[in-house]
């Protein structure tokens, strides 16, 4: 059985996973002092997980695997629920971090450490809510669900955008630039 | 078979006393992807030197559209519309990024041109922008960009990456899997050797995977992925 769905959120959580990491990499290479702040820069990362993971990837998790997976399965009830809740706080959780970013753009270095934590709660909350949708929501995805529900849920997955292209490219765009600007060792600028 | 590109038949390759691939069958089709996986010395890289010419293997044929090319020399399989991206690159560091990529421009085995400098340039715009940069200013994911780029250039069937991402950035890495991914929907057959099976597997259509010099898994991409105990297995993560 194939599960294109599921492909495309590991390939998801994976492009997010890639920023988060090298937003955490530049931080800590302005803390350090081997590399200069560009806000520009670290606006453009934070863009790309809004406009990706929280407007794209959530409501699709939402609309189709979550609300099929409710009807076949009540143990995966409680997790849905959870999962749907953190969906629902995701426009809060990344303005906090928006905000951590201005007050750090405002301030100048004392905003800085304000801001890596910031980020550090973020990230470590992406992580544990990825984990939890590939650990517990994907095996009960995997054992409930018909070959039918899953014929449904790729197909409303394949005709969404995914994370390299978005509409007219946008997303594939603004990944590129991001690698294209940031120094090394993140991207390929500098 | 008439869509067959490369095939390993029974393969037996040795460093000096080392036994390393014992008897190993491998093939690809046009257009196919194949990502071939395997924790660091089981023989990845060896299987792909031994079809390519660099390394002789003791016993065993390769075969290219059907011909057997055992014998052949590395620049006559290359000619057959095979290009290789080694692991490590291996770009000229003299040559500027223009004169890396010209000096590989030919027509493909049936004269197609379709794989042009601008083709390559819209494909990997930051080499545009890195175009009078010597090799040796050049950044590891520029590097690879050219190397994959400077590949295209031969207007191939059958394209071979051996750790592509090896020792980049993951935003790096994820940009070059974009574009690999891009470069698949064309058609060109792809043989991918890397760690990252998540990329890999859901860039080509089969899977393979090598424990100590032999084949202990081929099947497809989807049922590598339905069988994460085959990855916690034999890779390990």
């Amino acid at each position: 059985m194939s599960y294109e769905s599921l492909d495309i959120i590991h390939d998801e959580h994976r492009a997010l996973a890639a920023m988060l990491s090298g937003l955490g990499t530049l931080v800590a290479g302005i803390e350090a002092g081997r590399l200069q702040p560009d806000f520009n820069l670290m606006a453009s990362m934070i863009d790309y997980i809004e406009k990706v993971p929280e407007k794209v990837h959530h409501p699709k998790e939402d609309a189709f695997l979550f609300a099929k997976l409710r009807l076949r399965s009540k143990e995966a009830l409680p997790i849905i629920e959870h999962l749907e809740e953190e969906h629902r706080q995701g426009d809060e959780r990344i303005a906090a971090l928006r905000t951590a970013l201005e007050t750090y753009r405002q301030n100048g270095i004392a905003g800085l450490a304000g801001f890596q934590a910031a980020l550090k709660t973020y990230t470590a909350h992406e992580w544990q809510h990825m984990n939890m949708e590939e650990r517990m929501i994907f095996p009960l995805a995997k054992a409930h669900l018909s070959a039918e529900d899953w014929a449904e849920i790729d197909a409303a997955f394949l005709a969404n955008d995914n994370p390299w292209q978005g509409a007219a490219g946008e997303y594939a765009a603004l990944f590129s630039r991001i690698v294209n600007i940031a120094p090394a060792p993140v991207g390929l600028g500098g | 078979m008439s869509n067959m590109l490369l095939e390993a038949k029974e393969i037996h390759t040795y460093y000096g006393a080392s036994h390393i691939l014992h008897g190993i069958d491998f093939n690809i089709r046009e257009g196919e992807g194949i990502a071939l996986m395997g924790r660091n010395g089981m023989g990845k890289s060896t299987l792909i030197k031994s079809m390519l010419g660099l390394v002789r293997p003791r016993h065993g044929r390769v075969l290219v559209r059907g011909d057997d090319r055992s014998r052949a020399r590395t620049w006559q399989i290359a000619q057959q519309g095979i290009a290789y991206v080694p692991e490590g690159r291996g770009i000229f560091k003299s040559l500027s990024v223009r004169e890396n990529l010209l000096m590989s421009a030919r027509a493909g085995v049936d004269g197609r041109r379709e794989w042009t400098f601008d083709r390559v340039m819209e494909t990997f715009p930051r080499l545009g922008e890195r175009i009078g940069n010597g090799g040796w200013q050049l950044s590891g994911g520029e590097q690879q960009m050219l190397t994959i780029g400077r590949a295209l250039m031969t207007n191939p069937d059958l394209l071979i990456l051996d750790e592509a991402t090896e020792g980049l950035a993951p935003l790096i890495a994820m940009e070059i899997w974009r574009i690999v991914k891009e470069i698949r929907k064309t058609g060109i057959a792809t043989v991918i050797v890397d760690k990252n099976h998540g990329a890999v597997t859901s860039i080509c259509d089969r899977a393979m995977i090598l424990v100590k010099g032999q084949v202990v898994f081929d099947g497809s991409s989807d049922e590598t992925r339905a069988q994460p105990e085959l990855i916690q297995t034999h890779l390990g993560v």
